[in-house]
């Protein structure tokens, strides 16, 4: 079965950077809830059973009283949609994992552990223990850093944003080196940026990886860069 | 927590995000393992990728730029994630100080 603690251990020191990166983070969102007049316990929820910072950031922007809620949950539904092909891709890896084990985890499943998992995963080590290894301490940082933002007395604003906004876009981008597959991915990635920036112009960023990723993927099927 | 309202709000958002999270594992265990979709999914990650970052440095210009070059660079020369990550925050940490 791939799930191994060998693979649990392995994932839990490759995501022991996220504390760091991902506390960060979680500071700048328990702050921000602190400035929307959230207690702490409900900052500390948002995290905890959300964990996402697209769809945290998403529901900041829409927060009023009462809730939209209703529209609070569309947005998500279509800033998170990327989730589906994440989770369908990590399917082929670990058909033979019960599901009873995998539903759990997938609670956990964020940008960077997928990456991450996808990537060993390639190199020949498919592990569920390395996706729940590497996600602990990615949640860690995020819950943990949302409670100390939240407690602390600072203001949402200078490095610390502009560190917490730059973290997602660098683990993803350390991680393409092993995603190239020679010269033939140069044309299908050309495309993935192009549609993508096309796509952030337009409908915002949100949209950007799913539809730039989807035409890229597409371009590689007909030129047949699997085969 | 002082108001119903919020934690409504709070167990709405999360249903719909691990809903996001486990729908796709689920769905794809009723489709066949051999196809245009599987080998979609195959080839979907670099592509996902790309366009991820291209968005991203769009959004956060110059020190996004600087700071994904640092942690490429830091990556094909170490093989480390975390070395890649210092690079990276290095790397944009300077160009917003230079910028």
């Amino acid at each position: 079965m791939p799930f191994t603690t060998a693979g649990l251990r392995r994932g839990l020191l490759a995501g022991l950077p996220f504390i760091l990166s991902n506390g960060v983070a979680g500071i700048v969102m328990g702050v921000a809830y602190r400035g929307l007049g959230l207690d702490f316990a409900a900052a500390v929820l948002f995290s905890l059973l959300v964990y996402s910072a697209t769809a945290q950031a998403v529901v900041l922007g829409l927060w009023a009283m009462p809730p939209p809620i209703a529209v609070m949950m569309l947005a998500c539904a279509a800033t998170n949609a990327r989730y589906l092909v994440m989770g369908a891709h990590l399917r082929q890896f670990f058909t033979d994992v019960p599901r009873r084990v995998m539903l759990p985890i997938l609670a956990l499943l964020g940008d960077a552990s997928w990456f991450m998992t996808v990537a060993e995963a390639e190199r020949g080590r498919r592990d569920a223990g390395y996706l729940l290894g590497c996600s602990l301490p990615m949640a860690s940082g995020w819950i943990g850093g949302t409670a100390l933002g939240h407690a602390l007395p600072l203001r949402p604003h200078g490095p610390l944003a502009g560190a917490a906004a730059f973290r997602p876009l660098v683990f993803v981008v350390a991680l393409l080196p092993t995603q190239w597959r020679g010269p033939r991915s140069l044309v299908p990635w050309a495309v993935s940026a192009a549609v993508g920036l096309a796509v952030a112009s337009s409908l915002g960023p949100s949209w950007a990886m799913l539809i730039g990723g989807g035409a890229g993927t597409l371009v590689s099927a007909l030129r047949g860069d699997d085969v | 927590m002082s108001d119903l309202r919020i934690l409504a709000a709070v167990l709405a958002v999360a249903a719909v995000t691990y809903a996001m999270r486990s729908g796709g594992f689920l769905a794809a265990s009723a489709m066949p393992q051999h196809g245009l979709l599987p080998r979609l999914l195959r080839l979907a990650p670099g592509n996902l990728f790309v366009a991820f970052a291209a968005a991203g440095i769009l959004e956060g210009g110059w020190p996004s730029l600087a700071g994904c070059l640092g942690a490429v660079t830091a990556m094909a020369v170490t093989k480390r994630e975390w070395a890649a990550l210092g690079g990276g925050f290095a790397a944009a940490a300077l160009a917003s100080a230079l910028a």
